[in-house]
């Protein structure tokens, strides 16, 4: 009922979007772009991060002393959102791009340790038991058995993981950490709406290339 | 080569799956070990490894002990005892060449290993073996694109990489192709014959097992029922083994 009401008005706001103001557009590249380097940095380093703790907390691999601990502590940092960790370190670091690039660190060493983990859980133990048998090292069973089988899968979770945190990465800019988010919560208070809905377009654009590019790699991995 | 004494397996829960099994194997005998699903063959054969951990008894593999063996020892024991399964259990994903050559990993350097690098010496010794079971021209093909019988005879390749003493293989010829059997019993005949080497063999097929093997033994209920060469297994010992109609 709520919704039916607010349709004219939701009308509205779109019609006042348009056109697009393009004078703000090398301003929305600029953002664009920022927003990709904090997702991709992010999500590089989060992906090397996760490594040692996936394999921490994966049951078949660590020692039971040192699963549980590491994945009650994961599972305790996962429940706090990017967008959190970003209000946490802008208060801790100061405005701009690097608490926005901490906050996905965060975010994403944990949901990507989790992952790493369930692909480490679900390997087939079978090289395991081969290579065990060959008198190799723990180190060497990792290598020659376990991580042969979890690459495919691992680099397939980072490029997920990396699509989802362009969109996370997006709306940091509203918490002042950096990025394309700053300029559309700044058009949207001055009542800029051509210039918001540039923005906006530019935002769109920079999703759909980039799950487009990471999609195809994943295709090409599995 | 291989002393068992008082050799008890106990899985989680509570399944005796070994319950008191004695057995010496002298250097160069072919053992084939008969039983039903469920005999206990396979926790036998994981357990003279330690990859199932004995509940009680003793074992020696090549004059060594294995049941009490720390960490370090009991992976220069391994080195010793090559083993293949009946899922082959390559790495899919890796080349033939690197399935082989896992089988060097008990005597390589540990940090270039780690990197993914063996010294040429090792290399060599690892085609020598594929060439063995007459497939050197696959080793850089990835695992998983050979047929069954060619990955286990990669598997076999890798036992042999270990330069063992005994190989242990457990049903080597359940998941092939009937045909395949021969082929694969063959290259452990040959192993066996021209090398020396002590083999135990887990067969369920009785007739595959008389044909090949020096020795028979039979397991029943995580013990031995019989021991003795292939002409003495009659019927009513097989019925024994296997329990038909008792």
């Amino acid at each position: 009922m709520r919704l039916a009401r607010g349709v004219p008005w939701i009308l509205d706001f779109l019609r006042r979007m348009m056109p697009p103001d393009l004078r703000v557009l090398p301003a929305a590249l600029a953002g664009a772009l920022k927003t990709v380097e904090i997702a991709l940095l992010g999500t590089a380093v989060a992906a090397l991060l996760a490594l040692p703790l996936g394999f921490l907390s994966a049951r078949n691999v660590a020692p039971g002393a040192v699963f549980y601990p590491a994945r009650a502590v994961l599972n305790f940092l996962r429940s706090v959102d990017t967008l959190v960790y970003a209000l946490i370190f802008v208060a801790a670091v100061g405005l701009g791009p690097f608490p926005g690039v901490l906050a996905v660190v965060a975010y994403t060493t944990t949901s990507l340790a989790k992952l790493y983990s369930e692909a480490v859980e679900g390997i087939d133990p079978g090289p395991v038991d081969a290579v065990t048998a060959t008198g190799a090292t723990r180190l060497q069973i990792l290598r020659y058995a376990v991580i042969p089988q979890v690459l495919p899968l691992f680099l397939s979770y980072v490029l997920y993981r990396l699509e989802s945190n362009i969109r996370a990465a997006t709306v940091l800019g509203f918490v002042g950490a950096g990025g394309i988010g700053f300029y559309l919560q700044t058009y949207l208070r001055l009542i800029d709406y051509p210039a918001a809905s540039t923005v906006l377009l530019v935002t769109v654009a920079m999703v759909m290339v980039v799950d487009a590019i990471s999609s195809r790699l994943r295709d090409r991995l599995v | 080569m291989i002393e068992v004494a008082g050799l008890r397996v106990v899985l989680p829960p509570a399944t005796a799956a070994i319950d008191g099994i004695d057995l010496v194997v002298s250097r160069g005998e072919f053992v084939a070990v008969l039983g039903r699903s469920g005999a206990g063959k396979t926790t036998f054969l994981r357990s003279l490894n330690r990859l199932v951990e004995p509940t009680a008894g003793t074992i020696r593999v090549a004059g060594r002990a294995v049941t009490g063996a720390g960490a370090a020892e009991l992976r220069e024991i391994r080195r010793q005892i090559g083993m293949v399964f009946q899922q082959f259990n390559l790495v899919r994903r890796a080349s033939v060449l690197e399935n082989v050559l896992a089988g060097r990993l008990g005597y390589v350097p540990a940090v270039p290993s780690v990197l993914g690098r063996f010294p040429a010496a090792d290399r060599e010794q690892a085609l020598a073996c594929l060439a063995q079971v007459g497939l050197a021209h696959f080793a850089d093909r990835r695992a998983d694109t050979l047929s069954g019988g060619e990955q286990q005879r990669v598997a076999i390749a890798r036992a042999l990489a270990q330069r063992p003493a005994v190989v242990l293989a457990d049903e080597p010829t359940a998941s092939l192709d009937p045909s395949l059997t021969s082929s694969i019993m063959d290259i452990l005949k040959a192993i066996n014959v021209e090398h020396g080497l002590t083999l135990v063999v887990s067969q369920h097929q009785l007739e595959t097992a008389l044909a090949y093997a020096t020795r028979i033994v039979g397991f029943r209920q995580g013990r031995v029922t019989f021991d003795g060469p292939p002409s003495g297994v009659t019927p009513s010992v097989a019925r024994m083994i296997y329990g038909d109609g008792s």
